[in-house]
């Protein structure tokens, strides 16, 4: 038998919930150091598992929940998973990322990764207990907020367990359902409508196996020192005011997606802004389990429990839909963490369809811009797939293909998925990244945006030389996304690869270098494109809506996209990529 | 000139724009730094800290201390991390 290597325990649980069969899967040791763990491991098994055959909802499709060789150490904001599949809403390789105690307890239940693949014959919770696996009936759950689905899940079975679950939208098949755990999500491309469609409302894990590791006083000297730098001011930003501080200086720059994109700036940005709702409403911080950064800021509303609030939800729901009443965006957010619906996803749809209602292409008057009421009203439709909302949980790609009109032109995504809240024509860099993006428009899987706000590039009029600077930061983040740590440490790195390099040693103890490691970024991003292509991918699909390249931003006569200068950002990543 | 703060350095300066009469941007960091300590250093090692951007009237990013300025000109003081 193959000696394992530390920081893993060198196989998956592989669940077949038609038949209840589990098989422990050896992962060879050249496999886990070509992948690492997180998404890139995750791609590998996606790639191994299907060969991108069976459609998302598929039953034969398969869904990896894919630990790390960093999870259960003491690295400060180790305690990720990722979850991997093929995505509903844009037919391609979908990964998304979570946090907390699940990734601990899942990988103490033996295994580095657990995939899953069937559907099981009712609503069940998967109960995987020290790597015994069991289904049990969550018929009661029908219809239960993830929230209460987790509470209720780890109230029945005891101490120990972690629990991530769906809430009614993954049921219904909303293609933007996510997976929820600790109120966090793995929030893009419809995890939750893979696992809704396995008839899988919530896994629960507890284990008590652990790895070694390599180089035990070393590692705990590092992750000391890289906890204490990330009290410093390189995360300054994520502690005193969380991610939703993009909101104001976003507009001050003209890079806040307003209205569907019809706008860069908000006139009611200053009301619902982070600095302001400090003022308005009670708030408290929390962290994931094993994080010392705090970033997540909780805002007391109406909604038990607060509201979380992070940029790309306040954008979604606010701005994009021309809403600016703080209280309905923070009960909109609330609404979709308790559905289980993607955020972005649902503000682009939303704000798709009421731009639709404004050009006459839909009739439903009551659907308008800046109503907070119809927007949560939308969003009730939509986890039911009620009325208007059965249409608006397909996305806005499917609605547009529906709707028809050349409202295509104006569905604001890439590859099905929605935009997140960074304006692509004064942001070229990003909307390089955002058109070759794997999963789709994704500021997670390329911070281009970086870039964008550097010395680097003229962000509204870049030329062919950001394009390597895009690709560097795809490859970080895929490194980051599979080692896996918090992108928010970005800053506190000197020598990201370098450190990088240390960790991945002082776990595993393999010799491993910078350099081996830019190398298996690549190899990642690559293995994700492998199973696109094989899935159905063209050339044509990296690209923007025609809105972007059609005219310049209103306001902005400077921050112009041409189709001409995309195509050859694009056509200039692929040749630098070797595709 | 104008300076405005966003973000971090809004929050801890305690305002949100103040005029300044200064030639270059190093002049300009070191005037603020001096004004509000609470920011935690602008100019860090003789550069400009890398936590921190400056824009210039909000389209190009400058951290060249030697960067003149003049007098319609606007600053703009941010969080370098972007990220949402």
């Amino acid at each position: 038998m193959a000696v394992r290597p530390s920081g893993y325990h060198g196989c998956y649980l592989r669940i077949d919930v038609t038949t209840g069969s589990v098989e422990r899967v050896p992962l060879d040791e050249r496999v886990l150091r070509q992948f690492i763990g997180g998404i890139g491991l995750g791609a590998w098994l996606l790639l191994e598992e299907s060969r991108s055959g069976p459609g998302a909802t598929d039953p034969a499709a398969p869904i990896a929940f894919v630990f790390s060789p960093l999870v259960g150490s003491p690295l400060t904001t180790s305690a990720k998973f990722a979850v991997v599949s093929r995505s509903p809403l844009t037919d391609r390789l979908n990964d998304s990322l979570a946090s907390s105690g699940f990734a601990i307890a899942g990988k103490r239940c033996g295994c580095d990764a657990i995939v899953i693949v069937g559907r099981a014959a009712a609503l069940s919770t998967l109960v995987i207990d020290d790597g015994r696996v069991r289904l049990e009936s969550a018929d009661d759950l029908r219809g239960a907020t993830c929230a209460d689905t987790e509470a209720a899940v780890k109230a029945r079975l005891g101490p120990g367990f972690e629990v991530a679950s769906i809430g009614p939208a993954g049921e219904r098949g909303v293609r933007y359902a996510t997976i929820s755990h600790d109120g966090r999500h793995a929030g893009r491309g419809g995890s939750g409508t893979v696992l809704g469609g396995k008839n899988i409302k919530a896994i629960a894990v507890r284990g008590t196996a652990r790895c070694e590791w390599a180089q035990p006083r070393e590692l705990v000297e590092y992750s000391k020192s890289l906890s204490q730098k990330s009290f410093g001011p390189a995360t300054a930003k994520y502690r005193e005011l969380g991610t939703a501080s993009n909101l104001l200086t976003f507009n001050r720059l003209g890079v806040l997606p307003t209205r569907n994109f019809q706008s860069g700036t908000f006139e009611a940005a200053p009301g619902i802004s982070a600095e302001e709702l400090r003022k308005t409403h009670t708030r408290t911080r929390a962290s994931c389990v094993a994080c010392t950064i705090g970033c997540e800021h909780i805002y007391a509303s109406n909604e038990k429990n607060g509201v979380r609030l992070e940029y790309e939800t306040l954008f979604a729901l606010g701005p994009l839909c021309g809403v600016g009443d703080a209280d309905a965006v923070l009960r909109a957010a609330k609404l979709c963490d308790d559905t289980g619906i993607d955020t972005i996803s649902a503000g682009g749809t939303i704000a798709f369809a009421m731009e639709c209602v404004e050009r006459g292409l839909l009739d439903e008057p009551w659907l308008t811009f800046g109503s907070g009421d119809a927007l949560l009203r939308a969003i009730r439709l939509i986890a039911s797939r009620e009325g208007i909302g059965d249409l608006l949980a397909e996305g806005s790609r499917r609605a547009a293909q529906r709707i028809g009109h050349d409202s295509i032109a104006f569905a604001p995504q890439v590859k099905g998925m929605e935009i997140p809240g960074y304006e692509p024509r004064a942001l070229q860099t990003m909307a390089l990244g955002f058109a070759v993006g794997g999963r789709g428009a994704d500021h997670n899987r390329s911070g281009a945006y970086e870039v964008d706000f550097s010395e680097k590039v003229d962000r509204k009029n870049v030329t062919i030389d950001a394009v390597r600077y895009a690709i560097e930061t795809e490859d970080k983040a895929a490194l980051m996304d599979s080692l896996v740590v918090c992108k928010f440490l970005r800053g506190v790195f000197q020598d990201f690869h370098a450190e990088a390099a240390g960790m991945l040693r002082m776990v595993t103890g393999w010799d491993v270098t910078a350099d081996e490691l830019r190398e298996t970024a690549r190899r990642i991003v690559a293995t994700k494109r492998q199973f696109n292509l094989l899935a159905g991918w063209t050339r044509e699909e990296d690209t923007l809506p025609a809105r972007f390249l059609q005219k310049a931003l209103d306001g902005d006569a400077a921050a112009v996209l041409s189709r001409e200068r995309l195509d050859a950002l694009v056509s200039e990543y692929h040749r630098q990529r070797g595709w | 000139m104008r300076v405005e703060f966003l973000g971090i350095p809004r929050e801890r300066a305690g305002v949100a724009e103040l005029e300044l009469d200064v030639n270059t941007l190093g002049d300009l960091l070191v005037d603020l730094d001096r004004r509000f300590p609470a920011i935690g250093g602008l100019v860090e090692a003789g550069r400009m800290r890398r936590t921190f951007l400056a824009s210039l009237n909000g389209d190009a990013f400058v951290s060249d201390l030697r960067t003149r300025l003049s007098a319609r000109d606007c600053v703009l003081i941010l969080s370098a991390d972007a990220g949402g």
